[in-house]
């Protein structure tokens, strides 16, 4: 691979993204097209670039040599949705292994080395990607490079660690069920999504982890895992030019091929509320989680939903959910509700836990439906706009924070300019795109409910619902 | 998540507890050289005259501001029956003070752009407000109005405890929440780090108004405080908008209680098992440790408990999870701040049949560190981790402000968090085994077990 070394201007924000808007690479010859390059200067004035391999490995490395430090990532944009039928947890435990071990170096000589280093070197999978990730000090960025990469390419899925994985994975799919807030979530994935992608645990149940085996993951390493379902992304004190020299070395001979797609098919609505009640006669509270299927990180109203949901329960003190049930209320510690930012359509969820559910869960019906029926208010959207704008900062302040970002902006093609214009975008969206974002993507009255806790139908004086038996 | 409480003590995770210390001095094992040595440079601190401590931690990477007041109150300084009230009044003083009324905070907050909360913990609480740097007066006039200007109506006050009787049912409904808070009762005989920090179920649901406005006027002044402003500001700034907001507040002087010598010897082991509707047990075992004044065999328990429980390369995992397969995690370490503590190790096992062949296993180990010497790579490796650890913390300015905070208020110093690194660097083989020799026996340990109830099996 050729990579260029252009670089532009970093001092001025304006004069970066001019030149860049003035490189035109789809101009060129094919042949010449080695490097896509790009260059942003981010809100602190720190310079992010995205290359690319011939094999189409893209990389993004966000420089910032205020500390000693480093974490780099292999996003693979296959994950949990991409599970065989039956085998739900295969891209976890994929992601896992991918960890424990390669042809040449066993997983205990991995972690050996990981923990000498006083670094960490993980695996783990959502349901839109697979991520194999290592934070170390920057004068271990080369050691860390050859860990990712052999993992990546030469993992051996050894029986014995598939073995303690599973062990690790059936426990956690056990500890599910001692955890009241988890397993209503749980119930709740598999009612909006049914049998679609995101519908079973990332990290499989006990009937599915049994099943896994280990061509399961070596079919799911070679099917998804190859240089055009993948992007690097490296935060802090790494250089630009050589950290592309090194992924090139390690990574230049690594073959693309066609890499299939999860069905993208859209959950459907309930034509009611339908409730699923689990009692459970020993706990003294009443956990609940409702909502029905959302829309996709990438939806043209992805920020105005997300400001309407900002003030209708984004915050468990101050939304208009947490004030009514909460300050107001005080029916419980914690009420907020939220879309999922997914690649595939998400869910809108809306969760409370109280000793009161009746009350509660009145209280939050009404509200959903006042917000979907009336709207927002212009003060409440100055609050949101503020709020998202002014606090973009923070969650860009750490090397973690600038990470997740830019693994967003690449996940879901936002492009790369988006960190640079967020908080415009923000500003932009009107009063009427966020009340028409309630009107169209909040569904009162077509709910899916799990309620878990001490309580009976009747308790919760629910009517015109379809019980779940 | 508004408004968290946490017990130091009883629920960090050993490496955690490891790495709190903050960063250090670069000793050893040439790594990148130099991240805490200007530590000096990048630190003011003066005192107000009413008593305020300030401490400023300029880093200006990131146009940002973290603005935080710690009191000197928290679990450590509540009697029996009243446990939990300091968590309780966190929650209040975030309702009504003279100029603001309920929901002001966080309206205003959020308005900024800004985030905030609150938490407690056994030693301290503490409120953070992060703005951009422009707005970070902002957080100096809420924290100022908290720290003086809190009003208590009885009208506000039964909606918070019923806010804080449901965090509490929260715990309730956790299995592992009740085995920690039983186990921590029974190796702790009397020492507050007994009780949980959110306070027993019978002391919170009986707070009163009264007890609530009490706490706050004896121990919210500024002579009971520490203010840490870390980020991109001006130490001289700070002071001047430091004196404007919190100057003209009264200081009365604290006395806090030290319990450092509080809990007896322990003369034989102590057990207690859990039974609730669980699907995955549980095992915690635990050995009284000595604290922070017993410099040597501190720096030593901390050092012994990394090898034997932190990561997948320590002795207990590897034998447990790897070798003989009969849990499924591991994790072990020294949870002591200040006053002696607590080693601990938690076990997942795979079944409940396995526990006590695990038992035994882990005082085997145990007992091979008390017998043979750790080696030169186990050392090191804790050293690497201390270091590395350092950095990765200094990443995020609300971090460094609590490493701040927390060094101040339990040692005196913020500098105390310097001397972490070179402690552990100091630590022999030979201490490390005396250490386990001494403490690590069956007749000072206390065990604790979540299994399921009879009829869920």
């Amino acid at each position: 691979m050729k990579v260029t070394s252009y670089q532009f201007p970093v001092s001025s924000r304006r004069s970066a993204l001019a030149s860049w808007r003035s490189w035109r690479p789809w101009r060129l010859p094919l042949g010449v097209l080695t490097s896509a390059f790009c260059l942003l200067t981010s809100a602190f004035g720190l310079p992010l670039y995205r290359d690319s391999l011939p094999s189409g490995l893209i990389v993004l490395t966000y420089e910032d040599h205020r500390l000693p430090t480093a974490s780099i990532s292999l996003v693979c944009r296959s994950g949990a949705a991409c599970d065989p039928e039956g085998e739900a947890g295969a891209a976890a435990m994929t992601a896992e292994l991918l960890t424990r071990g390669t042809a040449t170096m066993s997983g205990d000589s991995a972690t050996s080395l990981v923990e000498f280093l006083g670094a960490s070197f993980w695996g783990r999978a959502t349901g839109d990607y697979i991520e194999l990730g290592a934070q170390v000090l920057s004068k271990d960025v080369p050691t860390a490079l050859d860990l990712v990469s052999d993992a990546a390419l030469h993992p051996a899925f050894a029986p014995k660690e598939l073995e303690l994985a599973r062990s690790r994975f059936l426990s956690g799919a056990q500890r599910i069920k001692d955890s009241p807030n988890r397993q209503v979530d749980q119930e709740f994935t598999r009612l909006v999504y049914g049998g679609l992608p995101y519908g079973h645990p990332n990290y499989g149940d006990t009937l599915s982890i049994p099943l896994i085996k280990r061509e399961d993951l070596v079919s799911f390493h070679g099917t998804y895992v190859k240089p055009n379902n993948c992007f690097i992304v490296a935060v802090g004190d790494v250089n630009r030019a050589d950290f592309v020299s090194a992924i090139e070395r390690r990574f230049g001979s690594w073959a693309p091929s066609p890499v299939p797609r999860p069905s993208s098919l859209t959950p459907a609505y309930p034509d009611r509320i339908k409730v699923k009640l689990i009692s459970r006669s020993d706990m003294n509270q009443t956990y609940v989680e409702f909502g029905h299927p959302g829309i996709t990180a990438t939806d043209t109203d992805m920020l105005s939903t997300r400001l309407m949901s900002y003030i209708l329960g984004g915050s468990a003190m101050s939304s208009r959910l947490g004030i009514t049930v909460r300050e107001e209320g005080g029916l419980a510690y914690d009420v907020r509700c939220w879309f999922d930012r997914n690649v595939l359509p998400g869910a809108y969820h809306a969760t409370v836990q109280t000793a009161k559910p009746k009350e509660a869960i009145a209280k939050m019906l009404h509200e959903i439906a006042l917000m979907h029926d009336s709207g927002a208010t212009s003060a409440e959207l100055e609050k949101a706009h503020n709020y998202y704008t002014g606090s973009f900062p923070l969650a860009y302040s750490s090397s973690d924070g600038k990470r997740s970002q830019v693994l967003a902006m690449e996940l879901f093609h936002y492009g790369m300019d988006w960190l640079d214009k967020f908080p415009d975008k923000i500003r932009a969206v009107t009063l009427d795109q966020v009340n028409r974002a309630a009107r169209e993507h909040i569904s009162p009255g077509r709910y899916w409910m799990v309620v878990l806790g001490p309580v009976t139908k009747e308790d919760l004086g629910l009517t015109d619902v379809e019980w779940i038996e | 998540m508004k408004h968290t409480a946490f017990n130091i003590q009883h629920s960090s995770p050993p490496a955690l507890c490891l790495l709190a210390f903050g960063f250090c001095l670069l000793t050893s094992s040439g790594a990148a050289a130099g991240a805490s040595t200007d530590l000096e440079s990048h630190v003011t601190e003066f005192t107000l005259r009413n008593g305020l401590q300030v401490i400023v931690y300029v880093d200006s990477s990131a146009p940002v501001v973290s603005t935080n007041v710690y009191y000197k109150v928290g679990s450590y300084d509540e009697s029996p029956g009243h446990t939990g009230i300091s968590h309780m009044l966190e929650h209040l003083t975030f309702k009504h003070t003279d100029m603001y009324k309920p929901g002001d905070f966080d309206r205003i907050v959020d308005s900024a752009g800004g985030n905030n909360n609150g938490f407690t913990s056994e030693n301290f609480t503490g409120y953070y407000e992060d703005f951009a740097k422009d707005r970070y007066e902002l957080a100096l006039k809420i924290e100022a109005a908290r720290m003086g200007k809190c009003v208590f109506p009885d009208s506000e006050f039964e909606s918070e405890h019923q806010v804080v009787s449901e965090e509490r049912r929260l715990r309730d409904n956790y299995p592992g929440t009740e085995l920690w808070e039983q186990y921590g009762a029974t190796a702790l005989l009397v020492h507050p780090s007994r009780n949980p920090v959110i306070g027993w179920p019978d002391d919170v649901a009986h707070y009163t108004a009264k007890a609530a406005r009490e706490w706050y006027h004896e121990h919210y002044g500024p002579a009971n405080a520490v203010l840490v402003v870390a980020g991109d500001v001006r130490p001289a700034d700070v002071k001047a908008k430091a004196e404007k907001h919190f100057g003209g507040l009264k200081g009365v002087p604290v006395t806090r209680a030290d319990y450092y010598s509080l809990e007896p010897e322990q003369h034989g082991e102590r057990r207690i098992t859990v039974r609730k509707r669980v699907r995955v047990p549980s095992l915690i075992i635990g050995f009284h440790s000595p604290g922070i004044h017993d410099t040597a065999e501190f720096f030593a328990a901390e050092v012994a408990g990394s090898i034997a429980g932190s990561g997948r390369t320590s002795r207990l995992y590897r034998r447990l999870v790897t070798e003989l397969q009969l849990a499924t995690s591991v994790w072990g370490g020294n949870s002591v701040d200040r006053d002696p503590g607590l080693f601990q190790v938690g076990i997942t096992p795979k079944a409940e049949s396995l526990i006590p062949q695990i038992e035994q296993v882990v005082q085997a180990e145990l007992d091979r560190l008390g017998t043979e010497l750790v080696t030169e790579r186990e050392l090191q490796q804790v050293r690497n981790q201390v270091l590395a650890g350092e950095y990765f913390q200094r990443d995020d300015i609300s971090d460094m402000a609590y490493l701040l905070a927390r060094s101040k208020i339990l040692y005196g110093d913020w500098r105390a968090m310097e001397s972490y690194a070179p402690g552990i660097e100091r630590v022999t083989a030979e201490q490390v085994r005396d250490f386990c020799h001494k403490y690590l026996v069956p007749d000072n340990r206390t065990t604790g077990i979540l299994v399921s109830a009879k009829e869920d099996r």
